[in-house]
């Protein structure tokens, strides 16, 4: 199986961007991700991985209307491609098998 | 109020503007505007304009950076990628010029290295005290009373310091005997002049009380294990001593290396003493800003004020202004700025072994070693870049800038240049234990990869890659490419040519020199060693501290003289080669002269036991008690005197007592040979060393071995143990003392024999590449003349007498510089072997002709024996 080349953070902001379905950009990423998992990030550090995921053909983007609220910016809307949606199953899955491969003996070991 | 009110701050937006790429700008204003926003609502609008500007700065990433994406700044990144790739692998191809290149370089490089170490730290002495440059020695030895009496009488004059020494002495501790050495007498002000960290004790008082000592740190944990050493007492030769500091130890760039420093033992030192007797090294501090020459000025008047009046006694004027007037010597207390006395003065440096000769000669060779290694670089990275004059012709149709091309060859000579500094660190530390035994100093790893040292090397490693790598590029750069293609370019020009014959013979020129200058020094060495001494040294024992011996010399004397291979034992208080002083003298003429004689108080015996012969009048003899007040001289100093008849002429020291000519004995060398035999007084003491009342002067016994040395100094030693339980059996013998004066002539030989070595070693190396590179190209030559009937012995001998001619022109270069540079030298010493012997100078031009002959002709040979057909059938 050939290996998916994707970082942890890049994973969480492919996910997210999956989940906010057609309304994911700079902001809505940042703020779900801080909303679901209470971690403090720069919008610089989404976008980057927002430009390095498109890079890597696991995203489109597509160029939405201006508002006031951005001070008459337009905003980049990211959608998740054929491809990112494989590689998300697959990381799962992935995931999944090796979860269900742990002995029962070292999870109650572990969470004692 | 609205939030789209405000603004977020202006600085920001434009730094964003300025920078980022225009493709994400508008999303990424959009998003910051957007949060900006909202913070205001949530968080006020301080908060949000912070958050703001910290967002912006946040995004000045790689990735948004306009400009980057520029198709020219990457290619130069690949390009550069390129350069060093093609460069690896032109140094690979060309395997064998590489290695002796790098290898060369890198050997010239490790000289430079530890040879740059040396110098710094030679040129660090004494620097790091505070307001070093305020501080001078007053003369090498000055009078007791000059450092409280310029103190007070010199306002600019901040603070003043007397030092003795270096003694050794015998600690006790319980009933632990140690024999410790470099030990010092100082005033309480030392810490106020040397820089001194005291570990323990307060330095304010640490000397103020007599028979008090502080002791460096090393002393301490090995007198006391790692205690605390303030408060213990030490039986110092016998007297209870307080220990009240410990100090840190010396560090090695001072000239005043102390294990131990005594406290002066009575206030009265500072305030009696004779202000002609100059024992004490006196250093002062002069006030911040205040003109040295002023207060040299004022120390010339104290010097006429207490030193003139009895000057004037003691030659017999009636003032100091007389003494001058009938030209006297003018007396001063020179001010020697401290920093200098450990190169300038290495007489005064209590032994710091500086010498700013050695610093220029060390410096000398390194230049020396490096220009042979950069010539080599240089003539091999041209004679090899001509080679590749069709790699140029190929890139420049291909459209190569002459600026790439120039890059492409100072990339690789960088490169070459690198890699020898790091094949250089290693040959360095791998040489630094044989480097300190040249230099006579003790550095670690530490100094030599200390980070000044490294950075002057880096600096050093680049200029000369730049250098090097220069004449190829910009020379190859320049060629058409029609012609290069063509192979016109491939013979590389006269001028190149011209240029790499010179500089090869450069080469030679330095490497004779350096062995014309290492053949001198060992002759000169040699024939010091064949000199004739006029005693006998060898086969002379002499047992140190004799004075310890007290009362139980002469039975010490007695029982010596029974043992049967001890042929003579005399005692004396000093011996040869160890230093003597010299007493003035003043005759008993009408108008009497005077003159610094050196002094020697000897038993009877002693002629004997050294091998002197008298050639005029008696020897002492113990039957005469007048003898004290006889003295014998030795030739020079009758020669002094003048006249024929010196026996019955009488001396004296202008104390009243004067001292009757009895004897001559023949000139003997009692110090090295650098100085003339000087007129010398021997004068008595009696059989128990007693050379007045109370004053026993006898430190020294000579004993004269006839055979089983070994034997004999067990026997010797045995019986100093037996007699004297506490002090240690100490013993040299006379003619390894004496041969130990060389000891520096004898290091620079060795330093000039290595360094000779290494030039030979370079110079060859690039040599070899060089005759090994012409002969390449030289190879259809040859065929065609082998085909036209030439013989192998002929072909070998053109391509050798091409060379050979590059050895003479050295050698003529060479010779004349090394005469003046021996000759001067030679000026050291007062007895000097002749530099008008032709085989100090034919020989080593020789031993390199035929070095170079050597690594040349296998190669000639090999290229003068092979088939002519391969060599003409490759077209």
């Amino acid at each position: 199986m050939q290996r998916i080349n994707i970082g942890e953070f890049e994973e969480l902001v492919l996910l997210v961007v999956a989940i906010l379905h057609d309304n994911a950009y700079g902001i809505s990423v940042m703020e779900e991700i801080e909303r679901q998992t209470h971690r403090k990030i720069n919008i610089s550090a989404v976008h980057s991985a927002l430009d390095r995921l498109e890079g890597k053909g696991f995203l489109n983007s597509s160029v939405g209307g201006a508002t006031k609220a951005r001070g008459g910016r337009r905003k980049r809307y990211f959608k998740i491609t054929v491809a990112g949606q494989k590689s998300l199953d697959y990381i799962k899955a992935q995931r999944n098998s090796l979860h269900d491969q742990i002995p029962k003996l070292s999870l109650e070991y572990v969470s004692i | 109020m609205s939030p789209f009110d405000h603004e977020p701050p202006q600085w920001a937006l434009k730094f964003l503007r300025f920078y980022c790429k225009p493709r994400a700008l508008e999303i990424i204003e959009g998003d910051a505007y957007e949060l900006f926003y909202k913070r205001i609502e949530n968080e006020g609008l301080k908060t949000a304009r912070k958050r703001f500007s910290w967002d912006v700065l946040k995004f000045f990433r790689l990735r948004y950076i306009k400009g980057l994406e520029d198709i020219e700044t990457l290619n130069n990144i690949i390009m550069v990628k390129n350069y060093i790739k093609i460069s690896f692998r032109s140094l690979v191809k060309q395997r064998f010029y590489s290695l002796i290149n790098i290898g060369g370089l890198a050997i010239g490089l490790a000289a430079c290295l530890l040879i740059a170490m040396y110098v710094s730290h030679e040129l660090s002495y004494d620097k790091y005290h505070d307001g070093a440059d305020r501080i001078y020695r007053l003369n090498g030895n000055s009078p007791a009373r000059l450092a409280i009496q310029s103190k007070t009488d010199i306002p600019e004059i901040e603070e003043t310091l007397r030092i003795q020494g270096p003694f050794d002495q015998t600690f006790k501790v319980g009933d632990k005997v140690f024999k410790e050495t470099n030990g010092f007498n100082a005033d309480s002000t030392f810490h106020k002049i040397f820089t001194v960290d005291f570990i323990e004790g307060n330095p304010e008082e640490a000397l103020t009380e007599p028979n008090a000592m502080v002791l460096s740190q090393t002393l301490a944990n090995k007198l006391f294990g790692y205690e605390s050493a303030v408060g213990k007492t030490i039986q110092v030769d016998g007297e209870n001593t307080l220990v009240t500091g410990v100090v840190a130890d010396p560090p090695q760039n001072t000239h005043w290396k102390y294990n131990f420093i005594n406290s002066y033992p009575k206030e009265s030192w500072v305030l009696v003493g004779n202000w002609t007797a100059n024992n004490f090294k006196t250093y002062a501090k002069i006030e911040k800003g205040s003109e040295p020459e002023v207060v040299q000025e004022k120390l010339k008047e104290l010097a006429a004020e207490y030193q003139g009046p009895l000057i004037a006694k003691y030659s017999g004027h009636a003032s100091y202004e007389d003494y001058l007037a009938s030209g006297g010597r003018e007396r001063n207390f020179g001010m020697i700025p401290m920093t200098a006395i450990h190169l300038e003065y290495p007489d005064f440096s209590f032994g710091s072994g500086g010498d700013i000769n050695n610093v220029y000669v060390f410096s000398a060779i390194a230049i020396f070693i490096l220009i042979i290694a950069c010539i080599n670089f240089m003539n091999l990275s041209t004679a090899r870049s001509a080679m590749r004059s069709k790699e140029v012709g190929m890139r420049k149709v291909l459209g190569s800038r002459r600026r790439q091309l120039i890059n492409q060859f100072l990339v690789e000579s960088m490169m070459v240049s690198l890699f020898s500094m790091v094949l250089a660190l290693g040959l360095s530390a791998l040489l630094l234990n044989g480097f300190n035994l040249l230099a006579n100093r003790t550095f670690n790893f530490q100094d030599l990869f200390d980070g000044v040292v490294l950075l002057q090397l880096f600096g050093l490693v680049l200029i000369v890659g730049l250098l090097a790598g220069s004449y190829p590029a910009f020379v190859l750069s320049n060629f058409k490419p029609v012609k290069a293609l063509k192979g016109d370019a491939t013979q590389g020009g006269k001028g190149s040519a011209i240029l790499r014959k010179g500089l090869v013979a450069f080469q030679f020129a330095i490497s004779i020199f350096l062995i014309v200058s290492t053949t001198v020094v060992f002759q000169q060495l040699k024939f010091l060693s064949n000199q004739k001494l006029g005693f006998d040294a060898s086969q002379v024992m002499v047992v140190k501290n004799a004075n310890s011996l007290d009362q139980k010399r002469e039975t010490f004397k007695t029982r010596l003289a029974q043992f049967p291979s001890v042929e003579n034992v005399s005692m004396s208080n000093s011996y040869i080669s160890g230093g003597m002083s010299d007493w003035t003298y003043q005759t008993m003429e009408d108008n009497p002269r005077s003159y610094g004689f050196i002094n020697l108080f000897v038993t009877d015996t002693y002629l004997e036991t050294m091998g002197l012969n008298l050639t005029e009048g008696r020897n002492f003899t113990n039957q005469l008690v007048t003898d004290t007040a006889n003295v014998l001289i030795n030739e020079a100093a009758k020669r002094w005197l003048g006249g024929d008849k010196v026996i019955g002429q009488k001396l004296t020291r202008g104390d009243g007592e004067d001292y009757t000519v009895i004897g001559v004995v023949n000139d003997f060398n009692f110090e090295s040979l650098k100085r003339d035999v000087e007129p010398m007084i021997l004068r008595m003491m009696g059989k128990d060393g007693r050379l007045e009342e109370d004053w026993y002067s006898a430190n020294y016994i000579s004993i004269r071995i006839s055979d089983n040395y070994l034997e004999t100094v067990g026997r010797v030693e045995d019986l100093w143990k037996e007699t004297v339980s506490d002090e240690p059996f100490e013993y040299i013998f006379l003619d390894e003392s004496f041969n130990a004066l060389y000891e520096n002539e004898q290091r620079f030989g060795k330093l000039f024999s290595a360094s000779s070595g290494l030039a030979i070693i370079i110079a060859c190396l690039g040599l070899f590449a060089l005759a090994a590179f012409t002969l390449e190209r030289r190879y259809k030559e040859i065929a065609v003349r082998k085909v036209l009937g030439a013989s192998v012995k002929s072909i070998t001998l053109m391509i050798l007498k091409s060379f050979t001619q590059l050895v003479v022109l050295g050698a003529i270069v060479a010779i004349p510089v090394g005469y003046m540079v021996m000759q001067d030298w030679l000026q050291e010493f007062a007895y000097q072997i002749s530099l008008n012997n032709p085989l100090i100078w034919v020989i080593p031009a020789l031993f390199v002709a035929i070095i170079a002959w050597l690594t040349v002709s296998f190669q000639s040979v090999r290229t003068a024996t092979a088939n002519p057909i391969k060599a003409l059938r490759s077209e």
